[in-house]
């Protein structure tokens, strides 16, 4: 024990003089593991932070809604993007209304589009909305239920205004905020890119999701979106389609149905591909999580290659440093250390050298990742099982990079480094 | 020399022979001999008649190319690497001509190196080493690093060292080369002080006056020993 304390203390020593004596090629080490293992935590931190606001989102989604759309509505897989997209059809209203009239096992099913964000100028009188909008959609009535937004004053979206085209909105709550922030909003009139709305209702704060307010919205019914801003061809334009089954036990039978029925209003053959796509709310955040299990393996592979550079470093330091201190070695050895003690001292020394890189990368990946996470208005975490792994990580590498040196050095023999010049 | 005292170091037919090219240097030739316990020899012998080389054999620094050595009556050859780093550590007080000390470390620290490798507790250690640096004088000396001090304060930081670990056999070569003669004179005092106390002492040396305060007196000529006596 007392032996341990004393290579410690003697590496610690040697450590410290060490990098005086080589400060550019030890910082250029330390900046390798400072490099690996701050990415490794900041990313950790990054995607703690998100697991975090994860959980909240699959609360505020209801897991008996599933999707009908064009495409995967969550494009952030590698690889695996779907290259067909381009060739599918447009989901298109008519569709939707027969689809609507067939359903029997769907509680309810409404259609939206949406811009998020969008860069429409939402104007009061001469007030003009500074922030842009989250979301700008087009609905009908059901969405706002489905995505559990609470009106606290006004009314809904109506069926009449979806056959008639009438220009109402529904606005959130940031909205009332900024431009009606003494008076009710209902029944004024808001301007959205100069076309004059009537605000039917309005929606209860909701806060924020994933660093966004989920109150920057303006809502206004679907028929209305297409014709004012869906272009010359809106009849063709592509819709989003939300159902929902009874329950959760009837999702599968809600899902099957509606991909039975979805395939023959489009009158595809049996055997051929959908050419649609349809997904529950949980393979939905199933994708999600598949998005950050490849990140991961990203930020893995870098931070493992620039720990290999880094590593490297930490043997070529410690071959310098054993050339350097060759009659060291022998002047110790002659004086009773044994080829354990020389081993021991040069591995410790490469551990000390990886863990001090560790920590300052532990601290650079802790800062650098919580002020990400800061921006994205995320609450600052520390991801401790990470903090420990970098230790370790560090640790091993030192062990692993140290090892030739070390050896090398306890197999020196006294009388011949003593000598050594 | 009285047979019933106890042979510490026993060297039969000895060489050390180096390979330079085509020379062949013969360090030691066929070397034989016995030192006993409490033991105080003195070896002179001409430069390069391979005094240190006996030494560092004796010390087991140097492995001989033929011979046998028992110390302890233990073959030295059978011996693990723990096991001489052991004598080295326990047994002998090794002082080098050229006195090997550690550069970037101060007078105290040198000294505590061979301490280090003993079992000894933090504080024991320092009062050792202390202890030690009091004994060559260099008290005042202990947080100075060797390119601080004179060649004979290192010398005598090198003897320190020899010292602390309180060995049973001294080897000393030529410790008192770079001493004026009042500190020489005080080191082989404090030698002669060892020897009654029971230590054995083998020292190098060039010096006639100090070679007669050896009990023993041993002659190198090109790595054979020609006086024994
Ligand atoms: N590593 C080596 N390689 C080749 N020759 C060596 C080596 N070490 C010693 N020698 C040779 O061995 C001989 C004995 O050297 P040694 O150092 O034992 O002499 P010495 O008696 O101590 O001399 P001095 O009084 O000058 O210290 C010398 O001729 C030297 O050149
Ligand atoms: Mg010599």
């Amino acid at each position: 024990m007392n032996r341990i304390i004393n290579y410690l203390r003697d590496a610690i020593g040697g450590v410290l003089f060490y990098f005086g004596q080589t400060k550019l090629r030890t910082s250029l080490t330390l900046l390798g593991i400072t490099v690996g293992v701050s990415s490794i935590i900041a990313i950790m931190t990054v995607l703690a932070t998100f697991e975090k606001s994860y959980s909240g989102l699959v609360s505020e989604m209801k897991t008996n809604v599933f999707y009908i759309t064009k495409d995967n509505p969550i494009q952030i897989s590698f690889g695996s993007g779907d290259r067909n997209a381009r060739n599918k059809p447009n989901i298109t209203w008519s569709e939707y209304e027969q689809l609507k009239r067939s359903l029997t096992l769907t509680k309810h099913i409404s259609a939206t589009v949406a811009e998020e964000p969008s860069d429409r100028t939402i104007s009061v009188g001469k007030n003009e909305l500074k922030n842009r909008l989250t979301s700008f959609w087009g609905g009908d009535g059901d969405i706002l239920s489905l995505n559990k937004y609470e009106i606290i004053g006004g009314r809904n979206i109506s069926q009449q205004d979806i056959d008639n085209r009438t220009r109402v909105a529904m606005i959130g709550y940031d909205i009332k905020e900024e431009l009606f922030p003494h008076s009710d909003p209902v029944g004024q009139t808001i301007k959205i890119d100069n076309l004059p709305f009537e605000i039917i209702g309005l929606l209860a704060p909701k806060g924020e999701l994933l660093g966004q307010s989920m109150d920057a919205m303006i809502g206004i019914p679907i028929s209305t979106f297409l014709q004012s801003f869906g272009g010359r061809h809106w009849r063709r334009a592509d819709i989003m389609l939300l159902l929902e089954s009874e329950s959760m036990d009837t999702i599968d039978a809600a899902t099957d149905e509606a991909v039975g029925v979805f395939r023959a209003i489009r009158k595809i053959p049996p055997g051929e591909e959908n050419n649609f796509y349809i997904a529950t709310n949980e393979q939905l955040m199933g994708t999600f999580e598949e998005f950050t299990g490849y990140l991961t393996i990203f930020i893995g592979l870098v931070a493992g290659i620039s720990l290999l550079v880094a590593g490297i470093g930490i043997a070529n330091i410690m071959l310098v440093s054993l050339t350097e201190r060759i009659k060291e070695i022998g002047v110790r050895k002659a004086l009773g250390a044994r080829k354990i003690d020389i081993f021991l001292q040069f591995l410790i020394e490469a551990m000390l050298i990886s863990i001090i890189g560790g920590i300052i990368g532990i601290i650079l990946g802790l800062s650098f990742g919580n002020v990400i996470a800061f921006f994205l208005g995320q609450d600052p975490v520390i991801p401790f099982n990470w903090v420990f792994y970098s230790i370790q990580i560090c640790a091993s590498m030192g062990i692993i990079f140290g090892l030739y040196p070390a050896i090398k050095a306890s197999n020196l023999n006294p009388i011949d480094s003593m000598r050594y010049e | 020399m009285p047979k019933s005292k106890k042979e510490i170091i026993s060297m039969d037919s000895i060489s050390k022979i180096y390979h330079l090219g085509n020379n062949v240097v013969k360090a030691l030739d066929d070397v034989s001999i016995s030192i006993y316990e409490n033991d105080f020899i003195s070896i002179m012998g001409p430069s390069g008649s391979g005094k240190s080389t006996l030494m560092n054999m004796i010390g087991c620094l140097d492995v001989p190319t033929k011979g046998v050595y028992k110390f302890n009556n233990e073959l030295i050859s059978e011996m693990n690497d723990s096991q001489l780093a052991n004598i080295r550590n326990e047994k002998i007080g090794f002082v080098f001509q050229t006195f090997n000390l550690l550069p970037k470390l101060t007078s105290l620290k040198n000294v505590e190196v061979p301490l280090i490798y003993s079992s000894l507790g933090k504080t024991k250690r320092l009062q050792r080493s202390e202890e030690a640096l009091s004994i060559v004088g260099l008290s005042d000396r202990m947080d100075h690093k060797p390119s601080e001090l004179s060649g004979g304060q290192r010398q005598r930081v090198a003897i320190a060292r020899a010292l602390v670990n309180k060995p049973s056999i001294i080897l000393a070569d030529e410790p008192t080369g770079n001493l004026d003669s009042k500190s020489g004179i005080e080191i082989l005092n404090f030698f002669d002080e060892l020897h009654k106390a029971g230590n054995t002492l083998i020292i190098v040396t060039h010096e006639e006056s100090i070679a007669r305060r050896a009990k023993r007196r041993v002659e190198l000529f090109d790595g054979k020993i020609v006086v024994d006596e």
